[in-house]
């Protein structure tokens, strides 16, 4: 496995990716909004910023379809990627006003579109004309990676997993978990992360989904907000973290007992390598996802994941996206989703003993040509 | 009643809005006062949170009912779902929502679009954002309150980073500094990533920190930001890495100056466009977060807003309470170079 990693290659790949897509469907050119997609599409980066911030000075990207450079609106000139031609680089548009919006309008060749999302100044200054849905386009271009891509996230979840050595000391009773997010945060930007993408989770489990907090699925309750409560012995604890490296996202999930785990704890994470095992024993190229749901269900008393979320995801550019495993997308969803190399998938089944809490981590694999490779290095415990 | 949904409710009233679907964090926060996790970056929309006027209540997209305040019940609260339609007919399903005849969206997608138009034939979109907007405009002496609240946190953790500057420091190394110090004080949501970068000359300043190793006599502008229950706190501040030179000196000199002419002419009835005329200038308002205001808007007494200038490799940027005459700096941080 080779550690190479070309950004210049990747940023041209993708870019023809979805110039392929958009002629393939006859549309003249994708106007994204959403930041995953211009750094998709584009290669291009704005700091890491609360959704508000980010959705007033976002970069918006138009990709046209004969293949020329997409042009780039950005109020972070440092984050243009260098091939990008210059009279291609504009300033930001302030999409939340009609000026912005209809400046957008105007800058759009004539014919039909692809667009992801709307702010409504846009949705008004576009209205009457013919527009498809960007963010299905592009998850056609997004779900199957190449080998930089595939790099990226290699790259983003070591970077993870290391900055968690530094955390993981810590864990320890009347340790309060804003602490553990702390020395997190210091350590992924010390060791490189571009950005981190999610308030980082270290969630106590009750014993019984009973004891609250309130489920609205009657399921275990994941994730929750951290706060300064300090961890109390034999507390277990769910840890969900996400950072990101060239624009694509790791995604690291483990276990931590305070004061360190028991066997009822250890017996935990057997199981639920053998969920993720059985799922491996059928992972190759050409199996659905259907096949996947089932073989992590056999022999289960319940679908060993959480009913809001998924037996498995990919990641990317966005920190979950297609292919979607297990969701309530449904069950013919599941079974017309067939995997091919390059596709990535997250595995985060969940073991749970109402009355001993349960286990949670998270698994990161490539489809390989004959089978799957792991992007992930470290396992997920039980550790404390 | 929350004090945000009141005047949500008042301002939907006032624009004749009977439901309002809110995909933005800050305006579910801001009806619902209920924290939910928090992830960086733009996200699409989709109804995670949904105001029925008739009602007053609010329904939120969301598992439980960690951090979410007493008054919303359980009944209100519907999970997250990956299947667009499964989520808009739990939305259909919500009182006051099958007769609604205008229904305000703070975003949408070619999705949800078709989706609406399919659930609720008969009702039209309306800009829900603008109605948001005019809610959270003028903030009330609590809010002033929590703003002043986050930029104490904001506050302490740059002091950390300055304290932390010295020759051989990565920038990246002083953003994890600032956050970690955040994380220290209570809360672990940056308002965003902080720019903690070495000024080049008179060229525009980098607001993404890079692996650069400062140096002795570099100028370092520094601008960062918490969200502390969601409230921002931020600022922007320039620091000389060793003692100030005679050029950091001549240009924090440069800097005050125009700062002083700027900050006088921000009050009320000043309009925010002609701020932003100035070379190096930008405004937009503080509350639950970022707030967009427009160049055509005019400051009024209660506006909080962000007041930043960048001069020849100088920025400094103070969050503003504009009063009846004048306005007051939120912030305390100093200005002087470090030695200086």
């Amino acid at each position: 496995m080779s550690n190479d990693l070309d950004l210049a290659r990747m940023r041209r790949d993708r870019h023809k990716k979805v110039v392929d897509a958009l002629d393939a469907q006859g549309l003249v050119a994708a106007v994204l909004l959403g930041q995953p997609a211009v750094a998709y599409a584009v290669g291009a980066r704005a700091p890491a910023a609360d959704a508000a911030r980010a959705a007033h000075q976002r970069m918006i990207a138009i990709v046209s379809a004969d293949g020329d450079a997409p042009h780039l609106y950005t109020t972070f000139p440092e984050g243009v990627p260098p091939e990008l031609p210059a009279d291609h680089v504009h300033g930001a548009l302030s999409v939340e006003w009609s000026e912005g919006a209809e400046a957008l309008r105007d800058a759009l060749p004539d014919g039909p579109i692809a667009l992801d999302e709307y702010t409504m100044p846009i949705h008004a200054a576009l209205d009457g004309r013919e527009i498809a849905d960007a963010t299905a386009l592009l998850s056609t271009c997004k779900i199957v990676k190449t080998a930089d891509e595939l790099e990226c996230i290699r790259r983003a979840q070591s970077l993870n997993e290391e900055a968690m050595l530094a955390v993981e000391p810590l864990v320890a009773p009347a340790v309060r978990g804003t602490e553990l997010s702390g020395a997190f945060l210091r350590r992924i930007f010390e060791l490189g992360a571009t950005a981190n993408t999610v308030d980082p989770i270290w969630q106590v489990m009750p014993a019984r989904v009973a004891d609250g907090p309130y489920s609205a699925t009657g399921d275990v309750v994941f994730p929750t907000p951290t706060t300064d409560r300090q961890l109390a012995a034999g507390d277990v604890i769910w840890v969900d973290t996400g950072i990101e490296y060239e624009g694509y996202a790791s995604d690291f999930g483990c276990t931590f007992v305070a004061g360190g785990p028991e066997a009822r704890h250890r017996d935990q994470a057997v199981r639920w390598r053998e969920i993720v095992d059985r799922c491996f024993d059928v992972l190759k190229p050409g199996a659905t996802a259907g096949d996947l749901v089932r073989a992590a269900s056999r022999d289960e008393r319940r679908r060993p994941w959480l009913p809001h979320l998924y037996l498995a995801h990919g990641i990317g550019t966005n920190s979950a996206e297609m292919p979607l495993v297990g969701t309530d997308l449904g069950d013919d969803f599941d079974d017309t989703l067939v995997l091919a190399p390059g596709m990535v998938l997250v595995f985060e089944p969940v073991v749970w003993d109402d009355g001993e809490a349960g286990f949670r981590a998270e698994e990161i694999v490539a489809v390989t040509d004959d089978g799957y490779e792991r992007l992930s290095a470290r396992d997920g415990g039980p550790r404390g | 009643m929350a004090e945000g949904l009141a005047r949500a409710l008042a301002e939907m009233a006032r624009q004749d809005v009977d439901v309002l679907v809110l995909g933005r964090e800050g305006n579910a926060r801001f009806v619902s006062e209920a924290t939910r996790l928090w992830l960086s970056g733009t996200r699409p929309f989709a109804p995670g949170c949904v105001v029925v006027r008739k009602t007053g209540a609010v329904h939120l997209m969301t598992v439980t009912d960690f951090g979410v305040p007493a008054e919303i019940s359980p009944a209100c609260l519907y999970p997250m779902s990956w299947n667009p339609a499964n989520i808009m007919g739990t939305v259909a399903a919500i009182p006051g929502l099958s007769d609604a005849e205008r229904i305000g969206v703070d975003g949408l997608t070619p999705l949800f679009e078709q989706l609406f138009t399919a659930t609720f034939p008969k009702a039209r979109l309306v800009d829900g954002e603008a109605v948001m907007r005019a809610a959270r405009r003028v903030k009330s002496a609590g809010e002033i309150e929590r703003i002043r609240a986050a930029i104490s946190v904001a506050e302490n953790a740059l002091g950390a980073a300055v304290h932390a500057l010295r020759p051989g420091v990565r920038e990246v190394e002083l953003k994890g500094v600032f956050e970690q110090r955040m994380c220290r004080r209570g809360t672990t949501t940056p308002a965003f990533e902080g720019a903690f970068c070495v000024v080049d000359g008179d060229r525009p300043i980098r607001r993404v920190v890079s692996e650069r190793q400062i140096a002795d006599g570099d100028l370092v502008a520094m601008s960062a930001g918490v969200l502390l229950d969601g409230w921002e706190g931020s600022l922007a501040r320039t620091r000389s890495c060793g003692a100030p030179t005679a050029e950091h000196r001549d240009r924090a000199s440069r800097w005050r100056d125009e700062w002083a002419l700027l900050v006088d002419r921000c009050r009320a009835g000043a309009l925010v466009g002609d701020l932003r005329a100035t070379t190096g200038a930008s405004v937009h308002g503080v509350g639950l977060g970022y707030e967009g205001i427009a160049d055509g808007d005019a400051l009024e007494p209660g506006l909080v807003i962000q007041l930043e200038l960048e001069v020849k490799g100088v920025l400094g940027a103070d969050t503003m309470h504009i009063g009846d005459d004048g306005a007051e700096a939120l912030t305390a941080f100093p200005y002087a170079a470090a030695g200086e």
